[in-house]
């Protein structure tokens, strides 16, 4: 370190302090995400708790549940619930179930008002992961509501939210950028983050849907026509 | 032996005002003393048109017990007037006798007000008299009435003592010669038996008990009945004083006619909280919690309710998945199903039903909370969204046996409470240990085993468009990468599927569950379709 000894280094003076070259370490306890890469870049090691976490992405089915998938397991296998609010589409319970998701302490809201049951949740402190997607009319003023009643949420909070919510600011003190990187694969771009801005996405492999020959397959340059071709006389 | 006297010197005002909306005087601050209950403004008791019972308020202008209806609105013009009404004093004072008998199973009503209990048997389990009467304030709190609590060795002296406001355990006399001093000391006006001789003992200047002890007994017996004589050897402990302990009724039903028609929800649940104070009292009483009740609520007639008498009363039941005895919580589940209910009517009365308890522990209060506790308010939580979302909004997933992906998942509707009731359809399928995931959490998720399912189903598999054996999704070609695997399944319950599934990626990479039947489409058919997206 540069300072002198006898100086206390500035970032220990309060735990809300970091330098702008260093990752911000949380007050708060994190819950690692199960990624390693990702960790790295997170600040304070994992996904933050006692506070919203954004994500944006282009459209379903780019594996966010999957990304999801180690923290929210570790969550239900400690006993604690597992809110999932107003999915896309209809969960597959063999598929959750496959992902480690303890469904026994899983539960799906749904509904037209989806704000209210998430806001009771965070606010009441008792669920142990929320995993929202937000309607596309989500405000900046419900956002900061939301941000304030997490903070007794002991647990990791996601909103799920469209791409194009990236323009405009948000108190979320986390917000990631996820889109797709191939078959099994995903590139996380930290929009915002309590640390310096990083350029490059975070690739990171998920829980595999592919087997290695297909994920090969998958792979190699578009033959589009042909190869479907192929495939499907030999089915 | 050892009485506590409990006396409400204004319950029929208390058990009025809480007819009144909106100001509730039944919220959680104590009420301990007259004054408190004059937030609500002058308001005074009626009967056969004369003024029975005033509050602080309406006394300053000046309204006082005995006058006329016409000269109190005079005094107070904008004074609210209710009718005395004995059984709506009776509904309140039962709810204190129910509090009561949490402490004690020897609890008895006395006239004018005052509920008795004997507590010797109790004291050590409340850890002594002072913490075991500031647990009752405390518990009395909530129902909003001004008390007057006092002690004594005998159940005619804790009477006499609460309805003269010797309060506190510190009054209590230890030794029988402290007692009889304290006796002696009470004057013939608070004596139930001397109410009809008051001019003739007046007129003899007899003012105290110590005043009747210097005369002769046998002329006193002559003159007033032995009545007199006999209530002072009860409360002295002479004389037998057998009082019939009260038993709490097996359900539990209590009315509460509003002074004002009640229009919107917040007026309605501050009547309702009144009489949800009342039946968390009751369920004390049976030692036990509430599993479920029923609010009705009764509308002011109209020409609608002329033609359909059915319609003059909205019925509310709550069901709970887990019994409770908590007022807030109950408060907090009518409070969501009241706001999303339209009202036909103005509403006049309330009433609540309970016969639903489950006899239970009072939970222990824990310095730390521990699984169970955060398990319950887990549970208080969901049960929240359901009263509010209505049970088919809260869904829990369930595996089950069969290839079909649309079979494959059972949604249970609703919290725990639903969820015990309903059945699964078909096997649930045994995840209890699943292989890999769950053992496998904290490795490497690149290395998990391979997803079979995908995580999102679409509701109606989407049709694709079939350009030379290629799907098209929105115009774009999907790219076969694994498949196919064969599901063929459904021929015993008529839903018959043979289809032939693969994993598609499309053109950002996103992978898609697409299928086609086994058989070739006929012309003009859609040969392929959409069903999931792996997550």
């Amino acid at each position: 370190m540069s300072s002198p000894s006898s100086l206390l280094p500035l970032e220990h003076l309060h735990p809300a302090l970091w330098r702008a070259h260093q990752l911000g370490r949380g007050r708060e306890a994190v819950q690692a995400s199960g990624y390693s890469a990702l960790d790295a870049e997170l600040p304070g090691g994992g996904w933050p708790q006692r506070a919203i976490t954004e994500l944006l992405l282009t459209g379903t089915g780019w594996g966010e549940i999957r990304l999801l998938a180690p923290v929210l397991a570790r969550v239900g296998a400690a006993g604690r619930g597992v809110l999932l609010l107003g999915p896309p589409a209809e969960p597959c319970a063999e598929a959750l179930a496959q992902l480690g998701l303890a469904l026994a302490r899983c539960v799906v809201i749904r509904g037209d008002d989806l704000l209210w049951p998430l806001e009771q949740a965070l606010r009441s402190g008792q669920v142990g992961a929320i995993v929202a997607w937000a309607p596309a009319s989500l405000k900046g003023e419900a956002l900061r509501r939301l941000q304030l009643a997490a903070q007794s949420h002991e647990g990791p909070a996601f909103v799920v939210r469209a791409q194009s919510a990236a323009a405009h600011p948000s108190p979320a003190p986390l917000r990631l950028g996820l889109a797709g990187a191939g078959p099994d694969a995903m590139a996380v771009r930290l929009l915002k983050r309590r640390g310096p801005v990083l350029e490059q996405p975070v690739l990171l492999a998920l829980p595999p849907v592919l087997s290695r020959s297909a994920r090969q397959r998958a792979l190699t340059p578009r033959r589009t026509r042909a190869s479907a071709q192929a495939l499907s006389a030999i089915a | 032996m050892l009485w506590i006297g409990i006396h409400l010197p204004a319950l029929s005002l208390e058990s009025f005002i809480a007819t009144l909306a909106p100001e509730p005087p039944t919220d959680e601050r104590v009420v301990d003393d007259l004054d408190e209950i004059d937030l609500v403004g002058p308001v005074a008791l009626i009967e056969r048109h004369r003024i029975v019972a005033a509050n602080a308020a309406a006394r300053e202008c000046g309204v006082r017990p005995g006058q006329k209806r016409a000269t109190a609105l005079a005094l107070a013009p904008h004074m609210r007037l209710g009718e005395a009404d004995p059984a709506r004093d009776d509904a309140a004072l039962m709810a204190v006798a129910h509090v009561a008998m949490g402490f004690t199973p020897a609890v008895s009503l006395a006239g004018d007000h005052v509920v008795l209990a004997e507590v010797q048997a109790s004291l050590r389990y409340f850890g002594g008299l002072p913490r075991l009467l500031e647990r009752l304030r405390a518990e009395l709190a909530p129902l909003g009435h001004a008390l007057r609590v006092a002690c004594a060795p005998t159940a005619q002296g804790a009477q006499w003592m609460a309805v003269g406001g010797d309060v506190g355990a510190s009054t209590f006399a230890n030794t029988r010669t402290d007692w009889r001093g304290r006796v002696a000391a009470v004057p013939v006006t608070r004596m139930a038996a001397a109410a009809p001789h008051l001019p003739a003992l007046e007129a003899l200047g007899l003012a105290t008990v110590a005043d009747l002890w210097k005369q002769p007994r046998a002329g006193l017996t002559r003159r007033f009945g032995g009545e007199l004589l006999a209530d002072i050897d009860r409360a002295l402990g002479d004389l037998a004083d057998p009082r019939t302990a009260l038993q709490p009724a097996p359900t539990f039903d209590s009315r509460l006619e509003l002074f004002m028609r009640a229009d919107d929800s917040a007026a309605l649940l501050t009547g309702a909280a009144v009489l949800l104070n009342r039946l968390t009292a009751w369920a004390t009483a049976h030692r036990g919690l509430v599993a479920g009740f029923e609010l009705r609520l009764h509308h002011e007639s109209c020409r609608k309710m002329l033609e359909d008498p059915s319609s003059r009363t909205t019925v509310l039941p709550i069901g709970l998945g887990e019994p409770v005895s908590d007022t807030a919580h109950l408060h907090a589940l009518l409070r969501e199903r009241l706001q999303r209910l339209p009202l036909a009517a103005s509403v006049i009365e309330l009433s609540l039903h309970c016969h639903a308890i489950t006899p239970g522990a009072p939970p222990n209060t824990e310095l730390f909370p521990s699984a169970a506790s955060v398990g319950e308010g887990w549970q208080r939580l969901l049960e929240r969204f359901e009263a509010r979302l209505g049970a088919h909004n809260i869904q829990r997933l369930q595996p089950v046996a069969d290839h079909r992906p649309e079979c494959a998942t059972s949604v249970r509707q609703g919290g725990e409470a639903a969820s015990a009731r309903a059945r699964t359809l078909g096997t649930p399928l045994n995840l209890a240990a699943p292989a890999g995931p769950t053992a496998t959490a904290s490795g490497d998720p690149a290395h998990w085993p391979r997803i079979k399912r995908p995580v999102w189903l679409l509701r109606e598999p989407q049709p694709l468009r079939d350009e030379g054996g290629t799907p098209l999704l929105s115009g774009k070609p999907l790219w076969l990468v694994a498949g196919p695997e064969r599901i063929e399944a459904g021929w015993w319950d008529g839903g018959y599927a043979a289809r032939d599934y693969f994993i598609a990626q499309d053109n950002e990479g996103a992978l898609l569950w697409v299928y086609r039947f086994r058989r070739a489409p006929e012309v003009g058919e859609v040969g392929w379709y959409l069903q999931g997206r792996f997550g």
